[in-house]
């Protein structure tokens, strides 16, 4: 049954990934630097549980605020530039990120041992979990409830005029601005949103597996994070947690029996969905369909 | 001082193989307003389907090898059009990207797939030849590399300015539905972009192969993000800006890291980056309306 909580663990923290990619293609930007802000909180999270000894809830939050406040900054001046520019230069800020922590050390010795963050070896010793002694369940529950909060933040804000405002600027920058909306603040204020929430998911990253290392963060992982989206669809929140099930339990834990095969298929697989699925699994007409069935009839 | 020169000199000739990887991307651009993410892996894959004649035929000459690069190359690129534009709809750009990105991993694991993820040394060419003038020494491999890839670049000038599929296709990048209405079949125009693009990224994935001595896997993720720094450098969709911005790149990261060390090398390439992009973001050479 550990294997199964430990599955569910992963998929948590990958969906938090995905919807802080979720939320920044709303306005129509594609950005390769959610890995980046999940290492800057992986880091934060892990050096203050670690080495400050703070209780992780707290940590998160910490990690939450820097890597919004990360995300804020390389939000400002990369919203210069729009497109695939945009790609390019959060590609390059993430790598950037990736690199910064392969050349850092900050170790203090704790007892007889040294802990801390050390370069290319990264930083190993993230003990909370074992040393409160939470069991695989108490820890996938733990990191759920972090999921389903920030799924509900996102669905309350699908539905809210700052939800509308967001998508409207993803659809035609143009008229967006010509109704009277702030392009530069709301595509920041998304970014930010975006990089708080892949804050969370590093934290919490960085605590399931007590080991990170610059190669966690690298180009594959913050493909992964525009990936669960898109594949899933824009259309709502579920298509991300969609996508994730997909990758991670389906093509890479249901398949583990293929051995070898199960590399090739995984990238014929993404190519395959997208020819057939072009706007995603959860589009708008599948959940139109999924609302006839399940929510008693058409109300639009 | 000669230390420095040196690594310029050595920096901007093997900077050609950056050239041409950024070339395939910008053109790409050009023609089609999309990125496609799979090319460094297209190219490196093609410079491994070289490496077939030689499991065919031991001890076949270099240059074989070459021309089965550069042909697998094309074929490659077509595939990519096939499996991740042609039956897209242009509404969904993300969803092309993110079939390129599949693409990328699909590449990738056929590679370690078929080679086990060993690397495979690749025959190299003049790599014992030398020039010497006093303690300056130029590596006949690496001067093959910039010749080839200079006549290459030449080779796709005459294409785009002297050949009616050139026009075409410098038409289609201007104004897709113009010269849809001029009869140009676009998307036969965007198909053979994808093959030109590919017969490039062969001869640039055997270059590379012949200059560093082995082919490896690991090499598509740095080429890949390479290739879009050159792209960016240059200003999207221009070539010769490419093509500057290749050497430049190849220049700059090997005297930091003659300087600095292979770890820290590739930090300052992407501070160059934000420096363009935050001093000049439409690039070197932006194309008129280049800016997405």
């Amino acid at each position: 049954m550990d294997f199964y909580f430990g599955l569910a663990q992963l998929v948590g923290v990958h969906t938090l990934l995905g919807l802080s990619a979720y939320i920044v293609l709303l306005t129509g930007q594609v950005s390769l630097a959610q890995a980046g802000f999940f290492a800057v909180g992986a880091y934060t999270a892990g050096m203050l549980t670690v080495l400050a000894g703070w209780h992780l809830v707290p940590a998160l939050g910490v990690s939450a605020l820097v890597s919004a406040a990360t995300a804020c900054a390389v939000g400002f001046p990369a919203l210069r530039i729009k497109g695939l520019m945009l790609v390019v230069a959060t590609l390059a800020f993430g790598e950037g990120v990736r690199l910064f922590f392969f050349n850092f050390d900050y170790q203090i010795a704790k007892g007889e041992v040294k802990v801390g963050p050390l370069g290319g070896e990264g930083f190993r010793q993230i003990r909370f979990f074992p040393e409160h002694g939470w069991s695989t369940l108490e820890v996938m529950l733990f990191i759920w409830c972090f999921v389903l909060l920030v799924m509900a933040l996102l669905w309350w804000i699908d539905r809210s005029r700052y939800g509308a405002a967001l998508r409207a600027v993803g659809e035609d920058e143009l008229a967006a601005q010509a109704v009277g909306l702030n392009l530069t603040a709301i595509k920041v204020s998304a970014m930010t949103l975006g990089g708080g929430i892949a804050g969370i998911g590093g934290g919490l990253y960085a605590h399931y597996t007590t080991h990170i290392e610059h190669s966690s963060f690298n180009i594959l992982v913050a493909t992964f994070a525009l990936a669960y989206p898109i594949v899933g669809g824009l259309q709502s929140v579920f298509g991300t947690v969609v996508a994730v099930i997909f990758v991670q339990a389906f093509l890479i834990e249901g398949l583990r029996d293929l051995g070898d095969w199960r590399n090739l298929l995984f990238g014929a697989l993404i190519v395959l969905a997208m020819n057939l699925r072009p706007r995603g699994f959860l589009d708008a007409r599948t959940l139109a369909s999924l609302k006839r069935v399940f929510g008693g009839g058409p109300r639009a | 001082m000669l230390d420095i020169l040196q690594a310029v000199s050595d920096g901007v000739l093997f900077g050609a193989t950056y050239a041409l990887i950024g070339i395939g991307f910008t053109l790409v651009f050009g023609v089609m307003h999309k990125l496609n993410l799979s090319y460094a892996a297209a190219s490196v894959g093609s410079a491994y389907a070289g490496l077939l004649v030689l499991e065919v035929m031991a001890g076949a000459p270099a240059w074989l090898v070459f021309l089965c690069a550069f042909a697998a190359g094309g074929a490659l690129g077509y595939a990519v059009y096939l499996t991740c534009f042609h039956f897209i709809p242009l509404r969904s750009p993300l969803a092309t990207l993110m079939a390129t990105v599949g693409m990328l991993l699909l590449i990738d694991e056929v590679i370690v797939h078929a080679t086990n993820g060993m690397p495979q040394a690749y025959p190299a060419i003049f790599d014992d030849v030398m020039l010497r003038a006093g303690a300056f020494t130029l590596r006949g491999d690496l001067l093959l590399v910039f010749g080839v890839a200079v006549l290459c670049m030449i080779a796709l000038m005459v294409l785009l300015y002297r050949t009616r599929l050139g026009l075409a296709t410098r038409a289609v990048s201007q104004q897709s539905v113009a010269a849809q209405l001029c009869g140009i079949r676009v998307g036969q125009v965007n198909a053979m972009t994808f093959v030109i693009t590919g017969l490039l990224g062969g001869i640039a994935g055997a270059l590379i192969g012949a200059s560093v001595g082995a082919l490896s896997p690991l090499l598509t993720t740095p080429l890949t993000v390479k290739g879009l720094i050159v792209t960016v450098i240059g200003g999207l969709g221009s070539i010769p800006g490419a093509i500057v911005a290749g050497l430049l790149v190849g220049g700059f990261e090997n005297v930091l890291q003659h300087f600095r060390g292979v770890t820290e090398r590739d930090l300052y390439v992407m501070l160059l980056l934000f420096a363009f992009l935050v001093f000049r973001p439409d690039g070197l050479f932006a194309t008129k309306g280049g800016r997405d």
